[in-house]
């Protein structure tokens, strides 16, 4: 019996940063982790499938529900603080082997947060995937023990390696012209008379001019008068 | 002072007034250390720069010029003069580092000659007092495949080159050494007896050649116009039985062609005849020269004798009889095996004086005379530092006295009486005082010339550096003077990704410091640790040790063991966990590592696990930074271990605070890779290193990356080179986790709890420099800005402030309004005065490292290379510390007469109420 769940699927800015990729095309990506297994190391536990890295809106999660085998699996591992791990494998248009990814999230926690995760994967702008990482959600919604099977409640983000920037030259270049004719502006106007734009200067050399003047002719005076 | 004016006449007390406030103004402007760089009688005070060269390949006495002097020529490319008596250079020439730079042949007469790079070759020739260059021609060969084995020497100044067409022929051309003019064409001499084991002893190149058993020695003068071919079987000089093959020039020589045979026998080429020595080789590992003396060559021997040292024979070339007064042994010298670099004797008042050049296996540079006595010595070594720590120095005696002492734990045990620790305290201080009378006697005689003692001074300012140098040598260096304080040579040690880790600090008394330098084995390429004590230089726990895996990755544990000592824990290639000291496993908790693969861009980690008998990593995560396609990781780069971030957000000019996402686990990745469409792409990365989860990540299309990167706090810078538009430009990333925060105040990150992505500030600079090395500096507690220091390949070390770098900018208008991000320059614009190093330009530098000094202001900063450049910044200026040049004489007159001027004015003030009472 397999559940679909149709996944809440945030994008950010999906015109801002989609407009980087190069290249469109599908991806898919296979969850496989170690419960419940039997011989194998890894079995599977869903598949991610999406049509289009570029518009990336209509991905679909179908992930298998965890049975009381697997809860119990989880919680011997949660017992010795050790981590649930999940092995990704993504295949592309370009790469049809498949690249292998492993994230892990702390077992104890993945069972308090009602086995809820994000997934986020990270592509380059040339359509190739460099990570997938789980992480436990902060919802807090409790595991029902007594439930015969559990949903896996995973939230996928598409994360797009952005373009960095560039030295901004050209609005440098704008600001300098701006300045510059701001400057030109302000030479027109100030077209004040010599006197109204000194006179700060003017009326001191003219007070001291005066004082001394008036002080200098005493002297003299006296001079004529002996 | 207020009191005072009221009783005393307006003006008066105006000028009072005037005087008081001029006086605080000096006190005031005599605090600020408003100086931005050094002045001129400031130059070496806080800096020391050492130039080195590099280890030597040629070397040569230059005796013709009055002013004594060694030219050598070194595998870094370097030409350089050394002063005969101090060993200090005289001037020096820095060649390219690749292969254009070469040096093939070094030709020293009235003048010098060089023969630098590989096809085409330069011919230069240098004055020999002042290194300026006189003349310069290049030399380009047809032949490409078989130039490698080209061979150059000097002949009737001429210049001889030949290249050996092995099995075939040997094409020898002449060249007029100063023009480059060809003496005719190029002479092909049939020589089909050549093979690649065959040695030139100008004119002569020999061979040994043909079968086993039946070997035949032929050596043929390659410059004389008649061919003339000399051939002995060399039954006649070795037994054939056990002869392998040896045969090898001598390492000094420029008297008579010669050489060894079979690491036993001296041959020399007379009168076109082999001559075979009387004296033979002592020492299979012997240097053997050939030197000329006033009577007769004479035949020096080097070699490290088991039990004797350095020790050194000379016998007379053609008696055979031994040379007494060149007998010498040295037990100091220890330097794996010696080669006799060069070699000179002269004779004056009917006395042997010889100089022997030696230079060692550990690159060191020796200048030895009569006796054994060590003229001087140089280690080259340091111009190829790989690892640098700084160490703390231990408190001096009686400050660790006195810190037991009042030490709770320590007090309670020894002082169970009052009386014990008042006698303790009374000891204490009859100690200090002893201390004082000895300070005061020492300050009345003459200064003492002991060096300081190694303990730690008051501002932290004195450390130890401790370099680990690329050909396995290890040195402790006093970072004030930059005197070499201890050595330690391992020959086995492969300092590739050689890291340092300072696992204990002086800080503990009876525990000595601990520091453990992990490389790998240079045979096996097994880990190979040797943990020392910084101070002495003594090996200490571990001492060496040889571990029988190769290593991936090595960490320190977080948390010290009851010793104070922080564990070494490694995990090998079979994914196996060590941990050194054993006991301190159980401490092993929430301790995680990553392996990035560097030519795949692979990055996995690893959670260590203990389960009560023994440690395990499991891996827990693996990403694909280049997307599966090839890309190789550049660079990565963490945060500083224990880093210390003082304030948790930035305060914005609408005064709300952003806050810091401090992510202690964050790595930085810089991938490079091709790219269909955009030839290289750049793709930096932000991974957390716990959890495996990409925290931000960007891309540069055309550009390719340099390994130069930054990270500390919530910011990171990296260095690539812009392809599209040919410069250098630097990113800049900060992140913030906004304007709340995440997590209580106090509260331990959580890699694992990290479920939102921080945003990100972004912006990108032109450098206009070529950039050699970056690094940021490092202050106690990280209340200073942080600047960044980059070396430039124009030899100079500039500091830039993180504020001209910075990713998030904004301001206040005039008017209190908040503005967005103000367009920038985009171009970083670096000062003259940035430069730390003023006009002592860096040699190549490669290498900076930086560490806190016990001052908040200070940060000690030490660039490698070539040359070594040590300095003390201040990103903040010093405001915790009066400047250099601050005048006490000044401020104690002035305060005093101010003091005196109050009495007196008051005395007199008080006598004219008086007298007005009186009227």
């Amino acid at each position: 019996m397999r559940s679909q769940i149709i996944a809440l699927l945030t994008i950010l800015g999906v015109l801002n940063y989609a407009a980087c990729i190069d290249y469109d095309g599908w991806v898919n990506i296979k969850i496989e982790h170690s419960l419940n297994c039997g011989r194998d190391k890894y079995c599977s536990r869903g598949n991610i499938s999406l049509k289009s890295i570029r518009a990336g809106s209509t991905s679909l999660i179908e992930q298998i529900p965890f049975t009381r085998q697997h809860i119990a699996e989880l919680q011997n591992i949660a017992e010795v603080n050790g981590f649930y791990t999940i092995r990704t494998i993504v295949t592309t248009a370009d790469n049809s082997e498949g690249t292998e990814f492993f994230s892990s999230v702390k077992a104890d926690a993945f069972i308090e947060k009602g086995l809820a995760d994000i997934i986020n994967v990270w592509v380059l702008p040339n359509g190739a995937v460099i990570a997938v990482s789980f992480q436990v959600t902060n919802t807090t919604q409790p595991l029902n023990k007594d439930a015969k099977s559990h949903q896996v409640y995973s939230n996928f983000f598409l994360r797009y390696v952005e373009l960095a920037p560039i030295p901004d030259t050209a609005s440098y270049v704008q600001k300098l012209e701006r300045e510059r004719e701001a400057r030109e502006k302000g030479d027109v106007k100030d077209n004040r008379s010599f006197l109204a734009k000194y006179w700060m200067y003017i009326v001191p050399i003219a007070i001291f001019v005066m004082i001394s003047g008036a002080t200098n002719p005493e002297p003299a005076g006296a001079a004529g008068g002996r | 002072m207020g009191l005072l004016s009221i009783h005393i006449k307006p003006n008066f007390l105006g000028l009072l007034k005037c005087l008081n406030k001029l006086n605080w103004f000096i006190v005031f402007f005599s605090l600020i250390n408003l100086s931005v760089c050094i002045y001129e009688d400031q130059i070496g005070k806080f800096d020391w720069r050492q130039t080195y060269v590099g280890r030597i390949k040629f070397s040569q006495f230059d005796t013709v010029s009055t002013a004594k002097k060694i030219i050598v020529a070194t595998e870094e490319n370097v030409l350089a003069a050394l002063n005969l008596k101090t060993g200090q250079v005289v001037w020096r020439h820095v060649f390219e580092s690749a292969s254009t730079g070469n040096i093939q042949l070094l030709h020293v007469t009235e003048k010098v000659v060089t023969v630098t790079g590989s096809n085409p070759y330069l011919v230069r020739g240098w004055d020999s007092s002042t290194g300026v260059l006189l003349w310069e021609w290049s030399l380009t060969l047809q032949n490409e495949e078989q130039a490698d084995f080209s061979e150059f020497w000097v002949q009737n100044n001429m210049l001889v080159h030949m290249l050996p067409v092995f099995g075939s022929h040997v094409e020898v051309s002449m060249y007029n050494l100063l023009t480059g003019q060809n003496r005719g064409a190029t002479s092909k001499l049939p020589a089909t007896w050549t093979n690649d084991g065959c040695v030139l002893s100008a004119p002569y190149y020999t061979c040994i050649s043909g079968g086993v058993g039946s070997q035949q020695l032929l050596s043929l003068d390659v410059t004389s116009n008649a061919v003339q071919l000399l051939s002995r079987p060399i039954s006649e000089y070795v037994n054939v039985n056990t002869y392998d093959g040896g045969l090898r020039p001598l390492d000094s020589n420029n008297v008579i062609p010669a050489f060894t045979l079979d690491d036993r026998k001296i041959v020399l080429i007379k009168n076109n005849q082999f001559e075979i020595l009387k004296t033979e080789v002592v020492d299979p590992s012997a240097s053997v020269a050939l030197v000329d003396t006033a009577n007769g060559q004479v035949v020096v021997q080097a070699w490290i004798d088991e039990n004797e040292g350095f020790t050194v024979r000379a016998h007379a070339a053609g008696s055979g009889a031994e040379v007494p007064e060149l007998r010498m042994s040295e037990l100091g010298l220890r330097a794996g095996a010696v080669e006799l670099a060069a070699a000179t004797c002269s004779r004056p008042r009917d006395l042997l004086v010889c100089r022997l050049l030696v230079t060692g296996d550990d690159d060191s540079l020796h200048l030895m005379q009569q006796g054994g006595r060590i003229l001087w010595s140089r280690e080259e070594a340091l111009a190829n530092v790989v690892a640098v720590e700084f160490v703390e120095l231990p408190v001096s005696d009686l400050d660790a006295a006195i810190e037991s002492e009042f030490d709770q734990k320590e007090a309670a045990k020894m002082y169970s009486s009052i009386w014990a620790a008042f006698t303790r305290r009374l000891q204490t201080q009859f100690q200090q005082l002893q201390t004082l009378i000895q300070g005061l006697q020492k300050a009345d005689g003459e200064p003492d010339e002991a060096p300081p003692a190694l303990v730690r001074d008051y501002f932290g300012l004195h450390k130890i550096i401790v370099l680990v140098t690329d050909v396995g040598k290890i040195f402790g260096m006093d970072n004030l003077s930059g005197a070499l304080l201890w050595q330690y040579y391992e020959p086995s040690l492969d300092t590739e990704n050689v890291l340092v880790f300072t696992r204990r600090t002086a800080r503990y008394p009876p525990h000595t410091a601990y520091v453990t330098i992990v490389g790998k084995h240079e045979e096996s390429g097994n880990g190979l640790i040797i943990s020392i004590n910084p101070i002495t230089g003594e090996l200490i726990g571990e001492k060496l040790m040889h571990l029988d895996v190769q290593l991936l990755q090595c960490a320190l544990l977080h948390r010290p063991d009851n010793d104070k000592l922080y564990a070494l824990i490694l995990l090998d290639k079979d994914e196996n966990v060590q941990i050194l000291p054993g006991s301190a496993a159980p401490l092993v908790e929430n301790m995680y590592m990553y392996v990035a693969e560097k030519n795949t861009a692979r990055v996995q980690g690893y959670a260590l696990m203990y389960d009560g008998k023994a440690l395990s990593a499991v891996r827990t995560w693996l990403v694909h930074l280049g997307g599966g396609s090839p890309a190789r990781i550049v660079v990565s780069a963490r945060k500083p271990a224990a880093e210390r971030v003082h304030s948790p957000g930035r305060v914005l000019p609408d005064r709300s605070v952003l806050y810091k996402y401090v992510n202690p686990n964050l790595v930085l990745f810089v991938t490079e890779g091709p790219d269909p469409l955009h030839k290289d792409v750049v793709v930096a990365t932000c991974v957390d290193a716990v959890s495996g989860a990409v925290i931000a990540s960007q891309v540069h299309r055309r550009a390719r990356a340099l390994p130069l990167a930054v990270h500390t706090e919530h910011y990171l810078a990296y260095l690539y080179y812009n392809d599209k538009h040919r410069r250098t430009e630097i990113a800049t990333l900060e992140l913030y986790e906004g304007a709340s925060r995440w997590l209580a105040a106090g509260a331990a990150f959580s890699s694992h709890a990290g479920r939102r992505a921080p945003g990100v500030e972004r912006q990108a600079y032109i450098l206009a420099a070529t950039p050699a090395a970056a690094a940021t500096t490092v202050t106690e507690k990280s209340l200073t800005d942080k600047h960044v220091i980059l070396a430039l390949a124009s030899g100079a070390l500039v500091e830039i402030p993180w504020g001209y770098l910075e990713a998030r900018r904004g301001g206040l208008a005039e008017d209190g309004s908040v503005v967005a991000a103000q367009p920038a320059p985009p171009e970083l614009m670096l000062g003259a005065d940035a430069s730390l190093n003023y006009n002592r330009s860096l040699a190549r530098p490669a290498r900076i490292h930086a560490a806190p000094a016990g001052l908040e202001s200070t940060s000690l900063v030490l660039a490698t290379g070539l040359d070594l450049f040590y300095t003390r910044v201040a990103p903040s200026k010093t405001f915790d510390l009066l400047k250099d040049d601050f005048d006490y004489y000044l401020i104690t007159i002035v305060l005093a007469a101010l003091i005196l001027a109050t009495y007196s004015t008051k005395y007199f003030a008080s006598r004219k109420i008086l007298k007005m009472a009186w009227k």
